[in-house]
């Protein structure tokens, strides 16, 4: 094979001893070991042991706390246990200890490599030549020659209608890959006319169900729909639209919940107080009760921090207070227009319900909302 | 009240067979009187109706009148310039206290917020006066006679009997579900408090006691809505106090630190920092001479 061919630079090189050949290839790269001191010139010396066990240690400490992590995350208690009963320490625990073992475990294999490295690793000196510059006029000739000749064998300068065909088309592909990967965020709000997702909520009464105002007791299962009388004067209180033919489903019960446009403000103000309704929601409300949606008209935080002394409804986002005794017109912030009334009213069984759907979008401002 | 116009007619029936001795009357008649009393209590308690009302009405019953008498004396000495003679408040200093309950007592007096210290729009916790200091004695009996003072004008909202630990659900999860749909807007995720509008504030809720939140939420004291028995069912509310204390007063935080419990802002920049100086120092070691 090659070793018969005489190496312009060297001998044969099965016959040279392992260093040789490392020399070599040293001085093939043109590279020049200037010194190599190897750590432990004399072998066996107590320090060198000393030096052995201080990285095996490490080591052996990296597999312990291996171990320690696998037992931990497999027997310590890791079901919550709130602070204050038995075993809440030790379940409290249980994070930083699987953290602390891991941890300790990779640092220690680290730091067992690292030290190593610096014991045991000769001090070599060595400098590579670096040749700067292009290469010669040669190499640089013969190397566009060989791209031409290319180019001249495979015809693609002589055939320009297959050469535009795949350019084309290529463009195309890129087009439908775009498309393909964009395709699945776009989400159209407009889909379905009137009945668009960007002009009703779930508050709309379809098919003329009755939709109830349903109070969030923590149990999705549980359903409790809110009375007159439920209320003290002066109290809040997040409800969500609830349809007899959703009891039982929790996933038609979780969507009613988790809809943005969903959670209405039930106020019930203290009797007595003197209220401004807007023109067209003078009956919206029922007695003292007054419902207005949860989601403020600047950027659809939930502004609720209802303040029962002084009827103002604050957004924590940015400050946009309501006064809900104004039918929740913005009193300060940036929210421009006032929070959506929900029209409600009691039915023959003592429930509140909602009489039919706001009138107008909840949430911050679009640019076609006037528009219909 | 029921309990009061029912019991007060003890009638006296047997008069006959018993009259020969002076002792024999009196032993008859003092059977009689319990007799009756026993069973005026039993139909009382078979006939009251259950829920609140009932709670409500025994309480009432229990009222001592020297307690409401040290009451109206430590108002008067406490309370009268600003709530006025007969608890109908002082126009531009205080609103009036009938009906407010014992519970509102309870809380603004134990949290110190009443007496105020000066006229202020809004008032803040503070330490009790020593005589209402919810740590001695005195301060609880002071406060309890307090209480039943305001709660016979008018009655009002009511402290459950339990106390301390009792106050406490066993169901953090669904009390956290709770607090932060009803009570996060303004005091936080973790019971930090939050700012309101005209510089009011929603208060942290670290040193707040069991019987102090149940308070808050029964009266709305200040700007804070009130949440009934029917809007929050007892148990609710003592899911959402288990959800507080686990989250309080660093008694969430396995690490040692709460960083503020403010999320993951606070926690963010602490791990972002440490980390940073830590893989420097292994850098700088790394490349250093041995």
């Amino acid at each position: 094979m090659t070793a018969k061919e005489p190496d312009p630079r060297g001998a044969d090189a099965e016959h040279r001893s392992r260093e040789q050949l490392a020399r070599l290839a040293a001085e093939l790269s043109d590279v020049e070991i200037v010194a190599n001191i190897p750590p432990w010139p004399r072998p066996r010396t107590p320090a060198e042991k000393r030096a052995e066990r201080s990285v095996a240690l490490w080591f052996v400490l990296s597999g312990l706390s291996a171990i320690a992590f696998v037992v931990a995350y497999t027997i310590w208690p890791s079901d919550y246990v709130s602070p204050g009963e038995d075993g809440a320490t030790l379940y409290a625990l249980y994070t930083p200890v699987i953290g602390a073992t891991f941890a300790v475990s990779v640092l220690a294999l680290g730091i067992g490599l690292i030290t190593y490295i610096k014991k045991f690793f000769p001090h070599e000196v060595s400098v590579q030549q670096l040749h700067n510059g292009p290469s010669n006029e040669r190499a640089r000739a013969t190397a566009v020659a060989l791209f031409e000749q290319t180019s001249h064998d495979t015809g693609i300068p002589r055939r320009s209608l297959i050469t535009r065909a795949a350019l084309g088309a290529t463009g195309l592909f890129g087009i439908a890959a775009g498309v393909l990967a964009i395709g699945g965020f776009v989400r159209y709000p407009w889909k379905g006319g009137d009945q668009a997702a960007k002009w009703i909520t779930g508050w709309k009464p379809l098919n003329g169900d009755t939709v109830y105002l349903r109070a969030e007791t923590g149990v999705l299962g549980n359903i409790v729909r809110v009375r007159p009388g439920d209320m003290q004067p002066g109290s809040m209180q997040t409800v969500f639209p609830y349809r007899e033919s959703d009891r039982g489903d929790e996933a038609l019960l979780l969507a009613a919940e988790r809809a943005s446009d969903a959670p209405v403000m039930l106020i019930r103000l203290h009797p007595g107080t003197e209220v401004t309704k807007r023109p067209g929601q003078e009956n919206f409300n029922y007695g003292d009760y007054y419902a207005f949606s949860k989601i403020c008209t600047h950027l659809g935080c939930p502004a609720s921090q209802y303040e029962s002394k002084t009827n103002i409804s604050l957004c924590p986002c940015h400050q946009s207070e309501f006064l809900i005794t104004e039918s929740a017109k913005p009193i300060f912030g940036p929210a421009a227009r006032p929070l959506p009334q929900l029209p409600i009213t009691v039915n023959a069984e003592g429930y509140f319900v909602a009489r039919g759907d706001f009138i107008e979008p909840v949430g911050p401002v679009f640019w076609e909302m006037r528009t219909r | 009240m029921d309990s009061v116009t029912s019991t007060s007619p003890a009638p006296r029936r047997p008069r006959g067979r018993w009259r020969r001795t002076k002792l024999g009357r009196r032993l008859a008649a003092a059977l009689a009187l319990g007799g009756a009393l026993v069973t005026t209590g039993g139909l009382y308690v078979v006939l009251a109706p259950r829920p609140q009302i009932a709670a409500a009405s025994a309480t009432t019953a229990q009222v001592d009148p020297a307690l409401v008498a040290t009451g109206q004396q430590l108002y008067d000495s406490a309370c009268i310039t600003c709530h006025g003679t007969n608890l109908q408040g002082v126009a531009g200093r205080g609103p009036s206290l009938i009906g407010v309950g014992s519970a509102a007592v309870f809380f603004q007096v134990s949290t110190g917020r009443m007496p105020l210290s000066r006229e202020l729009t809004h008032a803040y916790r503070k330490p009790p006066l020593p005589e209402f200091d919810p740590g001695t004695d005195q301060g609880r009996r002071n406060t309890a006679a307090l209480e039943a003072y305001v709660q016979a004008h008018g009655g009002g909202p009511q402290l459950p009997a339990q106390r301390g630990s009792a106050l406490r659900g066993d169901d953090p999860a669904r009390g956290g579900e709770l607090f932060r749909l009803n009570c996060a807007s303004c005091h936080s995720f973790t019971g930090r408090g939050g700012a309101l509008t005209s510089g009011t504030f929603a208060p942290i809720l670290n040193p707040a006691t069991p019987e102090q939140v149940y308070a808050a939420m029964l009266t709305g004291p200040a700007n804070m809505p009130r949440f009934g028995d029917r809007q929050l069912t007892p148990q609710e509310k003592k899911d959402i106090i288990a959800y507080i204390l686990s989250v309080s007063s660093q008694r969430n935080s396995p690490g040692g630190y709460d960083l503020g419990d403010i999320g993951p802002t606070a926690e963010g920049i602490t791990a972002f920092v440490i980390g940073m100086v830590a893989l420097v120092g292994v850098t700088v070691w790394l490349g250093a001479k041995s």
